[in-house]
């Protein structure tokens, strides 16, 4: 993987993994936001200006790609890339929370 | 309907106080109808309500405009105009009191500022060091004082806005989680 890409998104924030992680169905912005907010009972909503900035970037960086336009809404799914850098956040995050689980249990 | 006209001249970092002044005036009963010319902005009279403003700066936005404010319409703000490549956003503070932004980490709010930085800043800094900064040397060794002094206060202008610039885009860069 490109050092660039790992550079940037490892680690990434809460906006960028959550849009990655409803991107493995092919969505528009909006519906992202919207899954999110389901996802999340409410407690993160995601703003147009970020969501806007987001896919655009992570389409020129080809974690994301277009696939088609629908009522003025740009569908987008993720790549095998994205996949990619989705799968070491999650693993990084994983690695953080077991290390944080079995500390705490020492300590209890 | 009546209707108003005042003008605010605010530099190019300062679009957060603009969109203070937007949200006071509505609160007050003057609903933005458009800005034009240089700082000029145009109310009419409206019922006193909470609407926050917000302004985005995107020129790939721009260019696919369509797309662009179906987002932000998709996610209930109102499209208001462009105005010197920002775009004007407003959304009604919700009844439960949330007053949202159209952008939710401090990672896009960086974001926003370098692309500013890219479309406005640049050339400004050109224009800085290539022709007021050698207009300032020239006038004062030609003991001009008076086009000296005009230079010179534009300089400072400059100076400030580079300033202001600089503090705001530390702050969210020291926010940042990277």
């Amino acid at each position: 993987m490109d050092q660039h890409i790992k550079k940037v998104y490892v680690p990434m924030t809460e906006t960028a993994f959550l849009i990655l992680l409803c991107l493995r169905k092919p969505n528009h912005g909006y519906g992202v936001v919207q899954m999110v907010e389901k996802m999340t009972d409410g407690a993160v909503r995601l703003a147009p200006g970020t969501m806007y900035g987001s896919l655009a970037k992570m389409e020129k960086d080809k974690i994301i790609r277009f696939i088609r336009e629908e009522d003025k809404r740009k569908i987008y799914q993720i790549t095998d890339l994205g996949m990619e850098v989705l799968e070491l956040e999650r693993n990084r995050i994983e690695r953080l929370y077991k290390i944080a689980q079995e500390e705490m249990h020492h300590e209890s | 309907m009546k209707v108003k006209k005042q003008f605010r001249y605010f530099t190019i970092f300062e679009y957060e106080k603009e969109q203070e002044y937007l949200r006071k005036m509505h609160r007050s009963g003057w609903k933005l109808v458009k800005v034009s010319g240089f700082g000029m902005y145009h109310f009419e009279e409206c019922p006193p309500e909470d609407v926050v403003y917000q302004l985005d700066y995107n020129q790939d936005g721009l260019a696919h405009k369509d797309e662009y404010v179906k987002m932000f319409e998709d996610c209930g703000w109102e499209y208001i105009q462009d105005y010197v490549g920002y775009s004007y956003f407003r959304k009604a503070v919700s009844d439960d009191g949330t007053a949202e932004e159209i952008f939710c980490d401090d990672e896009s709010r960086l974001q926003m500022m370098q692309r500013v930085l890219k479309g406005r800043m640049v050339p400004l800094l050109v224009l800085f060091f290539a022709l007021m900064l050698p207009l300032f040397i020239m006038t004062l060794s030609r003991h001009e004082y008076i086009q000296a002094g005009c230079a010179g206060i534009v300089l400072l202008l400059y100076v400030v806005i580079f300033i202001e610039f600089l503090v705001q885009y530390r702050k969210y860069k020291s926010n940042r989680i990277q």
